[in-house]
């Protein structure tokens, strides 16, 4: 019998009913993707697209109208499902009053018969060892986002959901989370990253889908999607005069006398760098630029 | 706004109102604090309008109620008393105490006998164990009216209470002697002579029988004495005369066995001592 | 156990509700006030501070029972803090009760601390405390059970402002039931009277709960009133809380 895939969606179907006439908004239009087991699984796509809706249908939270939704095989509603499964929200918000512990010490009682992780562990996994008597009430945004993190490794779960989990944060801080998500799929667990910002989505994904409008435009693997061909060529070259720099490709900027060329043609480079020796200008950069996520991700964008 | 120039407007403004006040407070005016009561039609809405909290309404309006009737100031406040009573009998029937003190101001300060009567009518209709209404409409209707018809039939619906006191009894008695009807009044302080184990009421009830006793026996001597009058055209000299005459079988004597006191000249029979000081 | 848990959580919050204390010194100040009232009384002076008192207590108990119980859930949902929450392995209708129970603990406490000021003050009168009193007590607290049911049936899915009238109405019209008894009886028989008898049977009819008369009045109570009673406020309580996790149920978290 073939390994259940950690998340299985098929033909997800969702929309809401708008103000009191009940007009009727179509916000995912049959969605359907695979979460193999042990991967970091990107779910990208502009605001409004439908992410966070996703995220919902899969916790339950919102009903779907069609499909289905499994998680290792097990209905996305059952316990067993909601035991293996641990949710961190966009822009987490909890009990005000409670302390770090005493939220923790809380959400663990509901893991009723399941083991928990040691909240001080967690506190300490996500760097609030020292807040853990603090009311959450005096809790910075980034610290919310890391309690929201260690509530969602509580019961140790197999498959992660994450909505936007670096936002809010500084980039020390998010390279500690980034870290920490790393080492959840060194130790098998499966994450589903759901997020808007490009950077965070390469740096540490398997595999990715894109939403826009409701539909999945493209899904897979981050080096199948992106092709490693050269698009253009950056060259920063001084001391040579902008017109005669035309004629190779188009040139992007000046500042001081240098100039900063986007050079599409590859047989152009060789041509231009060739004419810069012989016009005695100075080369300070060549940098060859490959297609990044944010190139696809606009043209997608741009093609709906 | 400096802070000092809106300090003292506060302190200005504050005792412009304060002296206000003190100068409406002598303005007399002639409304009640919550005589809206009286327009109220009946106790039924009011008892809906209390949503269960019918028993603390009827408290409160009782409490109102005695401060507008003792207030002076409003000489025509008595033409609500049957009305505002009968509310809070509507919004708490078995709370007695009103029923009793709204009677009494209906005596004593509105000199309004019906109106107390009916008062008490209603908490004897409400409660029908209570002997006490009807104990005080009896009370009321002999001491004030002198209508011992009114009084009789009073104290008989308290008699007839069980757990009345016995003194009902005897006042219903003493009422059938007022009333002149002698037998009746005999049988009943026999009764109550009888049925006492109480030394002081047998004592009591003893005078009353003597003086019941005298009453029927000066009775049949007058018409006696009028029968001789009518023949002889004169009084007899003593009654032994009438016996002579035989207008009397013989002469009555009070239950002592006393003779009664004849007064020739004016035909006149007293009982020898007072009834009480036997 | 996860009701347990949820029950517990929600005790913290509910006690910490302010509005909780400003309705605890008002039940304190007519308490008093009664006591200086039934020196203004003409006869027994007990029954205008046990009236006031019971009166209070309802009165207060169902405000803080509204006031709570309208914001309960509507909080939790509008603040998101429901989102992590029924993520976890706990289901809806277990959420629900764990609510329920958290507030019905707390206002159990504050009506054992009305309670024992309002029998200060009538042992301070010299007054003496009847095992009807604690019955009727007993029974505020039934009343106080159901009408956290109501306010956390429209907390579901009304928001507070809208729930709060919707609860109040639900008082008032449980405490006026007894007049559309008396209406029916003027009516000739008919559909329409058949109509009415059923919506009167379905209607709360919270005086029931209502031994204020009798106990002032020391007046006799039927035992069975009070087994019948009893059962009539649990199940009717039940019944709203069922139907409270069937409008919870399948609602979309937007």
């Amino acid at each position: 019998m073939p390994k259940a895939n950690a998340l299985e969606i098929k033909n997800l179907h969702k929309s809401f009913k708008s103000g009191f006439l009940g007009k009727k908004i179509k916000v995912l239009k049959g969605i359907s993707l695979d979460v193999k087991k042990g991967e970091i699984f990107g779910y990208l796509g502009p605001n409004g697209a439908g992410k966070t809706t996703t995220l919902k249908c899969i916790l339950g939270l919102l009903f779907p109208d069609k499909g289905t939704i499994n998680i290792f095989g097990y209905g996305h509603l059952s316990t067993q499902s909601k035991q293996k499964t641990g949710f961190l929200p966009e822009n987490p918000y909890f009990y005000d009053y409670l302390t770090a512990s005493e939220f923790l010490n809380f959400y663990s009682k509901l893991f009723h018969k399941q083991k928990t992780q040691n909240p001080d562990a967690l506190l300490n996994l996500v760097g609030l060892k020292d807040n853990s008597t603090t009311q959450l009430r005096k809790f910075s945004k980034g610290m919310l986002q890391r309690i929201a993190l260690a509530q969602a490794l509580l019961n140790d779960p197999e498959l992660v959901l994450l909505d936007e989990p670096l936002g809010g944060l500084d980039p020390i801080g998010r390279k500690e989370i980034r870290d920490i998500i790393l080492d959840l799929k060194q130790k098998g667990k499966t994450v589903f990253l759901s997020s808007h910002i490009l950077q965070d989505i390469e740096m540490i994904c398997d595999r990715v889908a894109i939403l826009v409008n409701g539909s999945l435009v493209n899904q897979g693997r981050l080096d199948e999607l992106v092709s490693q061909e050269i698009l253009f060529t950056e060259i920063t070259v001084s001391k040579i005069d902008r017109r005669e720099l035309e004629k190779f490709g188009k040139t992007l900027t000046h500042y001081g006398n240098k100039s900063l060329m986007q050079i599409y043609d590859q047989d152009k480079v060789d041509e231009i760098l060739q004419f810069i020796k012989e016009k005695k200008g100075e080369v300070h950069s060549l940098i060859p630029r490959t297609q990044t996520l944010e190139d696809i991700f606009v043209g997608m964008v741009k093609q709906k | 706004m400096q802070k000092k120039v809106l300090a003292l407007l506060l302190i200005i403004s504050c005792g412009m109102f304060m002296g206000l006040k003190v100068i409406t407070d002598k303005i007399p005016r002639k409304i009640i604090p919550g005589a809206s009561i009286i327009y109220i039609p009946s106790g039924k809405y009011l008892k809906f309008a209390s949503f269960g909290h019918s028993s603390l309404l009827a408290d409160l309006i009782y409490i109102w109620a005695i401060q507008y009737f003792s207030n002076y100031s409003v000489p025509e406040r008595f033409q609500y008393l049957s009305h505002v009573f009968s509310i809070i009998s509507e919004l708490d029937p078995e709370y007695l105490d009103p029923y009793q003190v709204g009677a009494l101001i209906a005596i004593y300060d509105a000199r309004d006998f019906d109106t107390a009567i009916d008062i008490l009518e209603l908490g004897l209709k409400k409660n029908p164990e209570q002997w006490i209404f009807p104990w005080q409409a009896g009370h009321y209707a002999q001491i004030l009216l002198k209508d011992f018809e009114l009084a009789k039939k009073y104290y008989q619906t308290a008699m007839e209470i069980e757990g009345s006191p016995p003194i009902i009894k005897r006042l219903y008695s003493n009422a059938i002697y007022e009333l002149g009807d002698y037998h009746t009044a005999w049988k009943n302080w026999l009764e109550i002579y009888n049925n006492s184990d109480d030394e002081r009421v047998k004592k009591i009830a003893s005078n009353h029988l003597y003086r019941t006793k005298a009453a029927m026996d000066i009775q049949k001597i007058t018409g006696a004495l009028k029968e001789y009058q009518n023949k002889f055209n004169r009084l007899p000299e003593k009654l032994a005369d009438l016996v002579a005459s035989r207008f009397l079988d013989s002469v009555p004597q009070d239950l002592d066995g006393q003779d009664y006191v004849y007064d020739s000249d004016t035909g006149e029979i007293e009982t020898a001592v007072i009834p009480w000081k036997r | 156990m996860k009701i347990r848990a949820v029950a517990l959580n929600t005790f913290k919050e509910a006690i910490r509700d302010r509005i909780l204390y400003l309705l605890l010194f008002f039940a304190a100040v007519s308490f008093i006030l009664s006591r200086l009232l039934s020196l203004l009384t003409v006869g027994d002076k007990t029954k205008i501070i046990i009236d006031a008192g019971l009166s209070s207590l309802s009165i207060f108990g169902v405000l803080m029972a509204i006031l709570m119980g309208t914001g309960l859930v509507y909080k939790e949902i509008d603040k998101k803090t429901v989102y992590t929450l029924l993520s976890k392995p706990i289901s809806r209708n277990q959420f629900i009760l764990g609510k329920f129970l958290g507030l019905i603990i707390t206002l159990f406490i504050m009506l054992l601390v009305m309670t024992a000021i309002f029998f200060i003050i009538i042992l301070l009168h010299s007054g003496t405390i009847s095992w009807k009193l604690f019955v009727s007590l007993g029974f505020v607290f039934l009343e106080l059970c159901l009408i956290t049911s109501v306010a956390l049936l429209f907390s579901c899915f009304s928001t507070p402002i809208l729930s709060s009238i919707f609860s109040l109405s639900f008082y008032l019209i449980g405490h006026l039931s007894w007049g559309l008894e008396t209406l029916i009886k003027k009516m000739s028989p008919g559909i329409t009277k058949i109509l009415t008898q059923v919506a009167y049977t379905l209607l709360p009819d919270l005086e029931n709960f209502n031994f204020k008369t009798e106990v002032v009045h020391n007046l006799p109570i039927q035992p069975e009133m009070f087994l019948f009673s009893f059962f009539y406020g649990i199940t009717y309580t039940f019944f709203i809380l069922m139907l409270a996790m069937l409008v919870f149920r399948k609602r979309d978290f937007i």
